[in-house]
C-alpha cells in the first residue's frame, strides 16, 4: 500500500498550466459574461449576462456545429481505420532496427509548414495536377479530377494532419504489450486475428483512447485545412469562433461561442464514452477472471486503474 | 552637490557650436535634463489610451535599427537594403496576416509594442486613432510627399495625412473563365447571375464580410456601408437562399491559388492578386478580368507609425524614403499594387512592366471606388458572412 | 529491460503468411501518402517562377533569394529554437505527469484529466486572446521582465497543448504496465529516486522521446497563439507564412521548407551516430526507441 506523494511529481505541470491556461481561459469566460461597449471596443464587463450565450444559439451556429460534428467524427474514425494497421505494423511486424527510424518518418512530413503542405495537396489534387493526370491515364476517372473543394478533400486534408497523432500513441500501445504475451496466445491455439482482438487490442485500449482524443479534440476546433481544401464545404465551428474575435471584434460574443464550443465537445465525448462502455460490457463480462471464490474487495485505486484499462475511458 | 571644476569638451560645427554655447549653461543643461526625465516618466505612466500623441521625430540623428510591423513579403528586398546602406539604420521585419491581429498587439502593449512603422489598411485607421495607437507623422520630415497622386492622398479615414500615407491601393472586380462562360460579364449584377447559371458549384468570393456583402449593394446600388436594417436583411436573404448553394469556395487569393490550378470558373478577386494569379497561370488568355461595376470598393493599405514608437527619426526617413519615385516604381513591380505615386504609370510602362491595365485606372473607374467604414453594421455583416457561410457548406 | 522481451528467433519462418504483407504494403501506401505532397514541395523549390504553385521552370532561385531575405531566415532560427526548448519543456513536464497519473492514481487523477481535456478543446484562438493581455500583464504591470521576451512567450504558448499530449501518451504508455518492476526493485533496496531514475523512466522511454518529438513538431506549426504572443524580432516561421500569403506565396517559402526538412533529418542522423559512438549498438538504441 504505497502512499507516497507521487502526485508531487505532476505539480510542475499543474502549476504551469494553471498559471498559463486556466487563468487567461478564466478571462475568456469572464468575458463572454460581458458585451460589446460600441464599435470600436472589443469587450467590456461591467454589466454582466448571459446575453451573448443566447445570441450565440443561432441556426448558424448549429447548422456550422453539425457539419463539423461530421467532419471530426468521420476524420477520427478514418485515422483510426488508417493508423491502426500502420501502428501495429511498426510495433509488432517490423524488426526493432528499423522503428526509431519509421517513428521518425511518420513525423518528418509535419516539419514542413502546415499551410504549406497543404498547399502541396491542393497542387496534387488539382484537376491539372499530377494525381488527376495519373488517374485519368490509368482509366479510373473520365475528366479532370473534380475533387477539391468537396468533403472528400476536408478529409483527406483532415485525415493527412491528424495521422501521426493517432499513430503515435498506437505504436506506443502496441509496443507496450509485448511479444511474450502475444505468443502465449498463439500458444494456447488462438489465431492471428483471436489474439489480436482478445489479446492485443484490449491492453492497448488506453493508447487507443489517447488516441482519438487526440484527434477529435483539436479536430473539432481546427478550421484551416478544412477551407484550404474543401472550401465552402470546409465550414467548421472555430472558424465561426475566429471571426468574432477577428472580423467583429466581438470577443464577447466570441468567447461565448467558444464556452458553447467545448461544452459541446466535452458533451459529445461523453456520449461517446458511454457508447463505448456499453458496447464493450458484454465483452468485459466475458473477458472477466474469474479465479475459484469471489475476489476479496481490492482499495479502491487499483479497482479503477481496472476500469480503466478495460474501457480505456 | 560637489563642484568639480571638469571641463565638459563638445566636438560640434560652426552653426551648433554657436547655437549650443548660447543654450547651454549648467543650469539650463540641468533643467533640461529634468525636464526630459520629468517627460519620460509622465510619457511611461501615461495610460496610453484616449490621447493622440503628437509627432515625437523633430529631424534629429537618424537611430540605427528600425522596426516594421507589416504583411509578408509585401517589400521589395533590394529597397530595404539600400535603405540600411545609404541611410543606416537596420531593418527588422515582423510580420501579421490581419489588421484585427495587429490592433490587438498595440491595443495589449500599450505603447511598449517595440514597432516603428505600422502598416494598417485605411479602414481601421480611425479606430486605432481613437484608441490611441498611432503617432502623428510630422510631414516636414517627409518631403517625398509630393510626389504622391492628390487622388489617393487625404481620405475618408485620415483626411490630412496626419497619421497615414499610402503605400499600395487596390479594387475589387472578379475573373471569370472564358471558355466556360462564353459571354461577355461587365457588372455586379452579372456576376451573380453567372455564378447561378454557368458557374454554379464553381464559384468563390472574397473571404471578408464586407466583400461579400458588398457584391449584393454594389449590384442593387445601394451603399456599401449602409446600416439600414431593412437593406441589410435584404441582403441576408438573397445571399444565403440565392447565392450560398452555388459557392464553393470563400477565398480571398485566389490568385495564388484557384487562377494558376484553374480550379474553379468564376472567382471574386482583388487587382494585384488576379493580376499576379493570370501572369503566372499556364493559359492566361482563357482569363478575363472585369473591374466591379457599377460600384466597387478602394482599399488601402498605409504607413504608420505607431505610438511610442522607440526611432521616430529612422521611421520617418524610412517612410521618405520609400516614397522617392524611383522606389515607387520598385515597389510596384514587386508587390503588384499602385503605391498612389504621382506619374508612375508612364515610368511603369516604359520599364515594361505587363498587365498594367490591372494596376493603373481611368479617374472614371476611381470615381467608382468607394472605401469601405468598420460601423455599427460590422457586426451585422459579420454575421450574414457566417450565414452564408453556414448555407453554402450545408 | 531483458526481463521482459525475449529475443526475437533468429530463425526466419518460412515464407510469410498473407496478413505480414498485407499489412507492409498498406504500411508503405500510408508512407507515400504521408510524403505524396512533401515531394511536391520539395520540387516547387526549384521552381523558377513566380508562384509556389505555378510551375515555370527549373532552377535554384529560390535558394539564393532566402540569402536576400533577413527575414525568412530570422523567421526559420526562432522557430527552430523555440521549437526544441518547447519540446524538452513540455516533454519534461508532460513525463512527470505522466509517470504521476499511471503510478500513484487517485481522485485528482481525474481532475487533471479535465483540465488537460479541457486544454486541448480549447479553439487556439481563444487561448492566444487571453494569453496576450496575460503575459502583458506579467511581464509589464508585475515586472517580471521574463516574459518580455520572444521566445519566452512562444514557448509558453506552444507548451500548453504540448503537454497536454506528452502527459496522454506517458500514461497510456505505463497504465496497467504492471508495476511489479518497480516493486522489485524497491524490494532490493533501491531509493525511491533511484526506482524512478533505472526503472520507471526507461520503461516510459519510447513514450517519452515520442512525446518528444510531437511536441516538437506541433510548436513548429503552432501558428495563431504564435501571431498574437510574438514580440518585435521574434515572428516565427509559420507566422510569416500565413502573412505571406496576401502577396502570392513564393517558391522560397517551398525552399525554406526543403532546408528545414534537411536540417532536422540531419540533426537527427547527427543524434543517432552520437548515441550509437556513445556505445549503444544500433538495435540498442532502436530498441529503447522501439520499446525493448
Amino acid at each position: 500500500m504505497r502512499r507516497s506523494p507521487g502526485f508531487a511529481l505532476a505539480i510542475p505541470a499543474w502549476v504551469w498550466l494553471a498559471l498559463f491556461f486556466v487563468a487567461p481561459v478564466g478571462m475568456v469566460v469572464w468575458f463572454s459574461f460581458g458585451y460589446k461597449p460600441g464599435i470600436f471596443g472589443t469587450h467590456a464587463n461591467d454589466v454582466l449576462s448571459l446575453d451573448r450565450y443566447a445570441e450565440a444559439l443561432s441556426p448558424t451556429f448549429f447548422s456550422t456545429f453539425q457539419n463539423t460534428l461530421w467532419v471530426g467524427i468521420a476524420g477520427t474514425t478514418l485515422c483510426l481505420l488508417i493508423g491502426m494497421p500502420v501502428a501495429y505494423w511498426m510495433a509488432v511486424k517490423v524488426r526493432p532496427e528499423r522503428r526509431g527510424i519509421l517513428i521518425a518518418l511518420v513525423l518528418v512530413p509535419f516539419w514542413t509548414n502546415f499551410l504549406v503542405r497543404t498547399i502541396g495537396w491542393q497542387v496534387l489534387l488539382a484537376p491539372e495536377g499530377w494525381v488527376s493526370t495519373l488517374l485519368q491515364a490509368v482509366g479510373v476517372t473520365q475528366g479532370p479530377l473534380e475533387i477539391l473543394y468537396t468533403r472528400t478533400a476536408v478529409l483527406i486534408g483532415v485525415v493527412y494532419n491528424y495521422l501521426p497523432l493517432m499513430i503515435l500513441p498506437l505504436f506506443v500501445a502496441f509496443d507496450r504489450v509485448g511479444g511474450p504475451l502475444r505468443e502465449a496466445s498463439k500458444d494456447l491455439g488462438a489465431g492471428r486475428w483471436t489474439t489480436f482482438f482478445r489479446v492485443t487490442l484490449p491492453l492497448a485500449g488506453p493508447g487507443v483512447v489517447a488516441g482519438v482524443l487526440l484527434v477529435f479534440i483539436p479536430l473539432m476546433g481546427d478550421y484551416i485545412t478544412a477551407t484550404v481544401l474543401g472550401g465552402a464545404k470546409g465550414n467548421m465551428v472555430g472558424q465561426l469562433v475566429a471571426s468574432q474575435f477577428q472580423a467583429a471584434q466581438n470577443w464577447a460574443l466570441g468567447s461565448a461561442m467558444a464556452v458553447l464550443l467545448i461544452l459541446v465537445i466535452t458533451a459529445t465525448i461523453a456520449v461517446g464514452a458511454a457508447i463505448v462502455w456499453l458496447i464493450l460490457l458484454p465483452i468485459r463480462r466475458r473477458n472477466r477472471l474469474v479465479l475459484g471464490d469471489a475476489p476479496p474487495p481490492s482499495d479502491p485505486p487499483a479497482a479503477a486503474e481496472r476500469e480503466l484499462q478495460g474501457v480505456g475511458a | 552637490m560637489s563642484e568639480s571644476r571638469t571641463h565638459v569638451r563638445i566636438l560640434a560645427s560652426d552653426g551648433a557650436a554657436r547655437v549650443i554655447r548660447s543654450e547651454l549653461t549648467r543650469r539650463g543643461f540641468l533643467g533640461l535634463a529634468v525636464a526630459a526625465g520629468g517627460a519620460a516618466v509622465l510619457a511611461a505612466c501615461s495610460p496610453g489610451g484616449g490621447a493622440s500623441p503628437g509627432a515625437q521625430a523633430t529631424g534629429g540623428a537618424v537611430e540605427d535599427s528600425l522596426t516594421i510591423y507589416t504583411w509578408g513579403d509585401y517589400d521589395a528586398p533590394e529597397l530595404l537594403e539600400e535603405f540600411t546602406s545609404s541611410v543606416g539604420p537596420t531593418i527588422t521585419l515582423d510580420s501579421f496576416s490581419s489588421n484585427e491581429e495587429l490592433i490587438s498587439k498595440l491595443v495589449a502593449a500599450k505603447g511598449t509594442s517595440g514597432y516603428d512603422i505600422v502598416v494598417p489598411t485605411g479602414v481601421f485607421i480611425p479606430q486605432m486613432i481613437e484608441n490611441g495607437l498611432l503617432s502623428k507623422l510630422n510631414l516636414d520630415l517627409i518631403p517625398n510627399i509630393e510626389h504622391m497622386d492628390d487622388a489617393y492622398l487625404g481620405r475618408a479615414w485620415d483626411p490630412s495625412n496626419e497619421y497615414s500615407i499610402c503605400k499600395a491601393w487596390g479594387t475589387t472586380g472578379f475573373v471569370y473563365d472564358k471558355t466556360v462562360i462564353t459571354r461577355e460579364l461587365t457588372t455586379w449584377a452579372d456576376f451573380l447571375d453567372a455564378a447561378q447559371n454557368e458557374a454554379s458549384g464553381k464559384t468563390s468570393v472574397l473571404d471578408d464580410p464586407g466583400d461579400l456583402t458588398g457584391i449584393y449593394f454594389w449590384a442593387n446600388g445601394i451603399d456599401w456601408n449602409t446600416d439600414d436594417e431593412a437593406e441589410l436583411a435584404a441582403c441576408e436573404e438573397y445571399l444565403v437562399t440565392s447565392l450560398a448553394p452555388h459557392l464553393s469556395a470563400f477565398d480571398s487569393y485566389p490568385g495564388g491559388s484557384a487562377i494558376p490550378q484553374g480550379t474553379q470558373v468564376l472567382m471574386q478577386s482583388w487587382n494585384g492578386d488576379a493580376r499576379l494569379g493570370i501572369l503566372e497561370s499556364p493559359d492566361p488568355d482563357r482569363w478575363q478580368w472585369v473591374l466591379g461595376g457599377p460600384d466597387t470598393e478602394i482599399w488601402m493599405d498605409n504607413w504608420a507609425i505607431a505610438a511610442g514608437a522607440p526611432h521616430p527619426e529612422a521611421a520617418h526617413a524610412f517612410i521618405n524614403f520609400i516614397l522617392a519615385p524611383e522606389n515607387a516604381l520598385v515597389e510596384l513591380d514587386y508587390i503588384g499594387y499602385h503605391t498612389g505615386a504621382k506619374d508612375i504609370e508612364q515610368a511603369a510602362a516604359d520599364e515594361g512592366l505587363p498587365m498594367l491595365d490591372f494596376v493603373f485606372f481611368t479617374p472614371e473607374q476611381v470615381e467608382t471606388m468607394h472605401e469601405g467604414e468598420v460601423n455599427e453594421a460590422q457586426e451585422r455583416r459579420v454575421e450574414i458572412w457566417n450565414a452564408t457561410k453556414a448555407a453554402a457548406g450545408a | 529491460m531483458t526481463l521482459r522481451q525475449t529475443e526475437k528467433p533468429t530463425v526466419r519462418r518460412a515464407g510469410h503468411s498473407w496478413s505480414d504483407v498485407a499489412l507492409t504494403v498498406w504500411g508503405v501506401l500510408v508512407f507515400i501518402f504521408l510524403f505524396a505532397p512533401i515531394a511536391v514541395i520539395i520540387v516547387s523549390s526549384f521552381n523558377s517562377g513566380r508562384l509556389l504553385v505555378a510551375w515555370d521552370g527549373f532552377s535554384i532561385a529560390p535558394f539564393l533569394a532566402i540569402v536576400a531575405k533577413p527575414a525568412v531566415q530570422s523567421a526559420v532560427l526562432v522557430s527552430i529554437q523555440t521549437g526544441l526548448i518547447a519540446a524538452v519543456f513540455a516533454t519534461l513536464l508532460g513525463t512527470l505527469a505522466g509517470i504521476a497519473m499511471a503510478r500513484h492514481p487517485g481522485k485528482w487523477v481525474y481532475w487533471f484529466l479535465g483540465l488537460l481535456l479541457l486544454v486541448s478543446v480549447t479553439p487556439e484562438i481563444v487561448d492566444a486572446v487571453a494569453l496576450l493581455p496575460w503575459l502583458v500583464f506579467l511581464g509589464q504591470d508585475l515586472g517580471l521582465t521574463m516574459f518580455g521576451n520572444g521566445i519566452v512567450r512562444l514557448v509558453v504558448g506552444h507548451s500548453l497543448f504540448a503537454i497536454a499530449v506528452v502527459s496522454y501518451i506517458v500514461r497510456a504508455r505505463l497504465v496497467g504496465m504492471d508495476a511489479q518492476l518497480e516493486e522489485a526493485s524497491g524490494d532490493l533496496y533501491a531509493k525511491p529516486l533511484t526506482t524512478f531514475r533505472r526503472v520507471t523512466l526507461p520503461l516510459a522511454m519510447p513514450a517519452v522521446l515520442a512525446g518528444f518529438l510531437l511536441s516538437f513538431t506541433l510548436s513548429l506549426d503552432n501558428t495563431v497563439i504564435a501571431a498574437f504572443v510574438q514580440v518585435s524580432g521574434t515572428t516565427p516561421w509559420p507566422v510569416y507564412v500565413f502573412s505571406a500569403l496576401r502577396s502570392g506565396l513564393r517558391p522560397e517559402i517551398a525552399a525554406v521548407s526543403t532546408l528545414m526538412l534537411l536540417l532536422t533529418l540531419v540533426a537527427l542522423a547527427a543524434v543517432a551516430l552520437v548515441l550509437k559512438r556513445a556505445g549503444d549498438s544500433a538495435t540498442q538504441i532502436a530498441r529503447t526507441l522501439g520499446g525493448g
